[in-house]
């Protein structure tokens, strides 16, 4: 009892002494090596120095990802209702032309639409995935794919195996905010430099913040469209439509499937813009949440290695004074 | 395209129907009156860079931009 006693006192008198990290490292490394000491049950512990260090830059991790949270958020909501809007400039094209995703052509361009920045889970990586998956479905004697690459990530990715079948890539085109002539004149730029019978623009679609799906658009190259045309089906009704502002048939087609280009990779961009911005949120949503979870974790083991030291010390300090006394 | 005559005038240029539709915006724009101007103009800005790729390897990437380099 007394013996309680005692210790109590000197552990409270103690105890801002102990408290006091630098005394605690001077007797420690005075003792031991400064990394990690040996208990008296010849157990390891790591110095509560390095654990707090941890616990600092965890911390900062964490709010740097809650900042970046926000400022997609705030991105997303700006972008999503331009998205939303320019839905409606391609949708005639496909009550018009049908989409004819399944049609065999022997030039087929694939454009990836992919983000310049990082840091937004796996959109960039599901987009290659579908490129390529189209190249090998399209592949076959006299049959070539070639890729347009629009954004840093995916020509990152494609560099590794598919060099030798890319023909453009396009980059920096975040620097302004997303606009239609932007757009026009990347796909003015891509219409000129290379020849296709069928442009497959491959880009992630805006469902909701959490969902985004993998989508292939197909817009075909006007010699196409009237082979198409003759084959019946949805293209051969143009017949039937009047048609003003040019003689012959093939002129218009050419005009429609240039404009038809544009206007879906309008939306393209835009949705994948919108998608990019959404799965950065919840990439960095997750991030903090791991980054709180380690945190705890390291706050539990900070404690422990506290209360291991201070009983330590403890011990020492009593058993030194009650050798002394006898 | 089998008959010349029938082609119009930009496409002989060498224009696509983008580029003409672009230029026939553009003009639309600068009839604006000021503040709806500026604002106007300020949508149409371009800047990209491109780059060409011969046989597995990246050309000089040329850029497109309305904006001077800085």
């Amino acid at each position: 009892m007394a013996m309680a006693a005692a210790m109590r006192r000197e552990g409270k008198r103690l105890a801002p002494l102990i408290s006091s990290q630098p005394i605690n490292n001077t007797l420690r490394s005075s003792l031991t090596s400064p990394l990690d000491q040996t208990s008296i049950g010849g157990a390891r512990s790591i110095s509560t120095q390095i654990v707090r260090n941890r616990m600092k830059s965890v911390k900062n991790i964490q709010k740097i990802t809650k900042a970046m949270k926000m400022v997609a958020a705030s991105k997303l909501r700006a972008v999503q209702t331009r998205a939303e809007n320019s839905r409606g400039l391609w949708q005639p094209f496909t009550a018009l032309l049908g989409d004819a995703a399944s049609v065999d052509v022997k030039k087929n361009v694939v454009v990836t639409v992919s983000s310049d920045k990082g840091l937004c889970g796996g959109i960039n990586s599901t987009s290659v995935k579908i490129s390529r998956v189209l190249s090998k479905l399209n592949s076959g004697p006299d049959k070539e794919t070639k890729y347009v690459i629009l954004g840093e990530k995916a020509k990152a990715q494609l560099i590794r195996d598919s060099k030798k079948d890319i023909a453009l890539s396009l980059t920096e085109l975040q620097k302004n905010p997303l606009n239609y002539t932007q757009v026009s004149v990347l796909a003015d730029d891509i219409l000129k430099n290379v020849e296709y019978d069928a442009l497959r623009i491959v880009f992630n679609k805006f469902h909701s913040v959490v969902q985004f799906i993998p989508t292939v658009s197909t817009v075909l190259s006007p010699e196409i469209v009237e082979r198409e045309a003759e084959a019946g089906g949805k293209l051969g009704e143009l017949d039937s439509y009047e048609i003003e502002g040019g003689e012959t048939k093939s002129e218009v087609l050419q005009n429609l499937s240039e404009f038809q280009f544009s206007c879906v990779m309008f939306n393209a961009v835009l949705e994948n813009a919108c998608s990019e911005q959404g799965a950065r949120m919840s990439a960095m949503d997750s991030s903090s949440r791991n980054a709180g979870d380690m945190l705890d974790r390291l706050t539990l083991t900070y404690n422990r290695t506290r209360q291991a030291s201070i009983t330590t010390e403890l011990i020492e300090i009593i058993s030194g004074a009650s050798a002394l006394t006898g | 395209m089998a008959s010349t005559g029938a082609v119009p005038f930009w496409r002989a240029a060498g224009m696509t129907y983008i580029t003409y539709s672009n230029i026939c915006a553009n003009l639309v724009r600068n009839c604006l009156k000021e503040p709806h101007k500026t604002e106007a103009l300020s949508r149409e800005k371009v800047h990209f860079s491109l780059s060409k790729w011969a046989e597995g390897k990246p050309e000089k990437p040329t850029i497109r931009s309305d904006t001077p380099d800085h």
